[in-house]
This record gives C-alpha cells, sequence and structure tokens, in this order.
C-alpha cells in the first residue's frame, strides 16, 4: 500500500560519499539555523526604530549576501531548505520553515 | 480545488463506489466492506501516544548532542501499564 | 514457546456468540470469549515471548511487526464492533489466564459498562484539515514602494512582508480549522481533538490544522457526511479529509489505570 510505504522514512546510507553529504548537511543546518536566527532580529531591530538607513542597508545587504551564499551551498550538494529540516520530535523541527 | 476527499464511507453512507454486501442466502452473517482506517491513524489510537519519527542524522560526531544519531520510527512510550502477565496470579484466583 | 498468554482486544456486552465465527485472532488463533458480569472480553492466545513486556520492547520499533499486530488487532476489533457495542483495548493487552481476564472485568466493570453506553449504536468518523501548500510570495521587489535606501532596505522589506504573510495565513488556517471543528462538534454527539500527524508519516504536503475525531448516531452518519462537505465549502482555503465509519477507538479505549 502507497500509504505504508511512506511510513518508513528514507534509509540513509552509510558508505563514504554519502557520510561527506551527511556531515555538510549537519553543517549547513546549523548555518542554516544561525541564518535564520539572524533575519529575525534585524528585522526586530529594525521594527524598533532606532537604526540609521546606512545600518537598515548594510544589514539588508549582508542578509541578502548570506541568503544567496546559502543557496549556492545547497545547490552544490542538490540540498533542499526541507532536506535541512530535522525534527527534534516533541520539540518540533528545528526551522521555521 | 477539490475541498473534500470522502474515503472508504462504508456501507452506511452512499457517498462512493457501491461494495457489494455478499451473498445474504447462504450466510447467517452479513459480511461487510471493512472500512479501512490508514496505518498511521490506527497506530495513533491503539497506543497511548502514537508513532514519532525520531531525528534525522546518520553521522556520528563525537561530542555532538544536537542530533539523533539514528532514523528509525519510535514508539513513544512502552507504557508501563501494559499487562504485566505475572499480575494476575498476585492477584489470585478472583473471577 | 512459553505458555500461552492472552491477549485481549475488546470488551463488549450483548455480542451473539456466532457473530466472530468468521475471524481469526493474531498469528491465526481462535478467537475466545471471557464473560464476568454481562461484560465479554473477545481474547485470543498468544505468545509471551512475542508479545509480553520483553518481546514487545524488541518489536515496537519494528514497523512490519507493528503494522501486522496493529491490522490484526483492529481486525478483530471491528467484527466485535459490526455486531454489538465495543470497547477495543489499547494494542497488546495482556493477562496470563482467563481469571485474570475476569479480574480485569470485574476491576474495570463501571468504566466499561459507561463507555458501552456512550458508544452503543454509534460510530467514529474522523476529519482532517489540511492547509493548502503555501503560495509562492508575489514578487515584492518588483513593487515601486516608497523606498528609503537600496536593495539592502528592500531585502529586509521584502522578508518582512513574508514574515507577515505567513503569521496571517497560519492564523487564518487555525480559525478556519476551529470553525469546522466546532460545527462538527455540534453535529455529532462527542468529540474530540487529536494531536496533528507527522507530515512524514501521512505524506500530505499541506500542514495538519485539525485531526478530530467525532462520535456520531450510525442514523446520522449522512446528515454529519453532508455537514463536512458543507464546512469544506466554507473554508476553500483547507483541504478537508473525512473517513469512517470506525469503530469508536477514540471514545472508549480506556486509559488503564
Amino acid at each position: 500500500m502507497a500509504e505504508e510505504r511512506r511510513l518508513f522514512p528514507q534509509r540513509l546510507e552509510t558508505d563514504a560519499e554519502s557520510v561527506e553529504r551527511d556531515l555538510f548537511k549537519l553543517v549547513l543546518t546549523i548555518i542554516e539555523l544561525v541564518r535564520q536566527l539572524m533575519e529575525a532580529q534585524a528585522l526586530r531591530r529594525v521594527d524598533e526604530g532606532d537604526l540609521t538607513d546606512e545600518q537598515v542597508e548594510g544589514l539588508g545587504l549582508g542578509l541578502m549576501h548570506l541568503e544567496e551564499a546559502m543557496e549556492e551551498l545547497k545547490g552544490r550538494y542538490d540540498l533542499t531548505t526541507a532536506d535541512l529540516n530535522i525534527d527534534l520530535g516533541p520539540l518540533g523541527t528545528l526551522l521555521s520553515e | 480545488m477539490a475541498a473534500v476527499l470522502l474515503r472508504d464511507a462504508g456501507p452506511a453512507v452512499s457517498a462512493g463506489p457501491v461494495q457489494p454486501v455478499g451473498d445474504r442466502t447462504g450466510e447467517s452473517v452479513v459480511q461487510r466492506p471493512q472500512p479501512q482506517i490508514s496505518l498511521v491513524d490506527l497506530l495513533d489510537r491503539l497506543l497511548g501516544s502514537g508513532v514519532v519519527l525520531a531525528g534525522d542524522v546518520v553521522i556520528s560526531l563525537a561530542g555532538v548532542d544536537l542530533v539523533q544519531v539514528k532514523l528509525h520510527a519510535m514508539i513513544s512510550s512502552v507504557r508501563a501499564d501494559m499487562a504485566d502477565p505475572r499480575q494476575a496470579v498476585r492477584g489470585g484466583s478472583g473471577g | 514457546m512459553a505458555e500461552p498468554g492472552r491477549y485481549l482486544y475488546a470488551v463488549s456486552r450483548g455480542l451473539e456468540p456466532g457473530a466472530l465465527a468468521a475471524t481469526r485472532g493474531l498469528d491465526d488463533a481462535r478467537l475466545d470469549l471471557v464473560e464476568k458480569d454481562g461484560l465479554v472480553a473477545v481474547v485470543s492466545d498468544v505468545d509471551l515471548d512475542v508479545y509480553g513486556e520483553e518481546g514487545l520492547r524488541s518489536h515496537l520499533e519494528d514497523l512490519a511487526w507493528l503494522e501486522r499486530v496493529a491490522r490484526g488487532h483492529d481486525e478483530v476489533v471491528q467484527a466485535v464492533a459490526a455486531s454489538a457495542p465495543t470497547a477495543p483495548l489499547r494494542l497488546a493487552t495482556i493477562c496470563l489466564d482467563d481469571d485474570g481476564v475476569r479480574s480485569r472485568l470485574r476491576e474495570w466493570h463501571e468504566p466499561l459498562r459507561q463507555a458501552l453506553d456512550r458508544v452503543e449504536g454509534r460510530r467514529e468518523w474522523s476529519v482532517k484539515a489540511y492547509t493548502g501548500r503555501p503560495a509562492d510570495a508575489p514578487a515584492q521587489d518588483a513593487q515601486a514602494a516608497p523606498v528609503t535606501g537600496g536593495a539592502g532596505a528592500a531585502y529586509l522589506r521584502r522578508k518582512r512582508s513574508q514574515t507577515d504573510e505567513r503569521r496571517a495565513a497560519e492564523e487564518q488556517a487555525v480559525e478556519a480549522a476551529s470553525a469546522v471543528h466546532a460545527a462538527l462538534a455540534a453535529a455529532s454527539v462527542a468529540s474530540r481533538l487529536l494531536a496533528a500527524q507527522d507530515p512524514r508519516l501521512t505524506g500530505h504536503e499541506g500542514t495538519m490544522t485539525l485531526n478530530g475525531a467525532y462520535l456520531v448516531a450510525a442514523d446520522d452518519a449522512e446528515a454529519f457526511v453532508a455537514e463536512a462537505e458543507r464546512q469544506a465549502a466554507d473554508h476553500p482555503d483547507l483541504q478537508v479529509e473525512v473517513n469512517g465509519p470506525w469503530p469508536p477507538y477514540s471514545f472508549a479505549t480506556l486509559d488503564q489505570p
């Protein structure tokens, strides 16, 4: 039954090639988490209104470049954001999106 | 967009293909098609706390406590009150 | 093989002995009825090595095993429920022997009687609601917004509006799901909200915003389903899924002390 197939999550291989990819995935996940936290914090600071126009522009550019860099890194190993999202069980998923 | 998916409405509600009800002449019990419950729904109901998928990374890194190592489906609790076969003996021959 | 234990599937009353003639228990075992004070437990012999505490622990992470046992258990529960009011028991409720079964029936008599009263003539329906896949955000940067600053500020504005949109969509989905639940609760004898299911288990892409169980009189089934269809039409942003009728798992299964 197709439905029951999905109940079995993907079995991850343990050969040398995928070890590298999985390690990379872990590292990228942490970077992505930090990136999302930074973005959320930046938006909060902008809302508070105590930043100069230059600071806002600088923040935005930096975050934009960070996002582009993440896309490039993910592309290297053919990973999507969904691939990076680690499920912590009762704590929910690590990334918010 | 199709808003309602009706599945396995069963013989009580004619919302799907009509299922043959079985041979009434020979049987004393009418066989009804069993509505199918998905495995997830069934396990949620049969187990105290259902099925939980644990985390997702195969790599074991020394000192990394952030993520689980193995991918497996994990039942979140083995109920402590699952009938202990020895209890019946201690309970004596009440009955 | 060790001494067999008695695996309990469900408790019923007024069950005709012939009702289960065509059904077998786990491992193709014969089903037996054990009576006590008007309540009837449906049981079969099982190998305690497999289904006893230790055996269970070793199997609980084996989904193939779980599936087989759950389906076998459900098959018996369905057969009983087709014939008489039924209180299903949780997976792997096991007693050493029939005296043990009777002892349980005596101990649980009152909660069981109430559960059977509650479900007599009624069936469980499951209604789930999912949000659709989030639509791709319209290209905000194409707008001619009052521009203060350059590309960086624009990037932040875009992120801000994406966050706002996502939050608004979540709130709306929760509101819609609550409205659907309220309407269905009013159309049923009893209702329960169950935990949302992991999308990796259901294979469904949208977010599950409602996992409701509803106890509905057998005669009211069509009216209930019609109400669910009405709710789905009223909330086109939700995908509504109706399943049933099922034995009353969510309304009669005892949380055993």
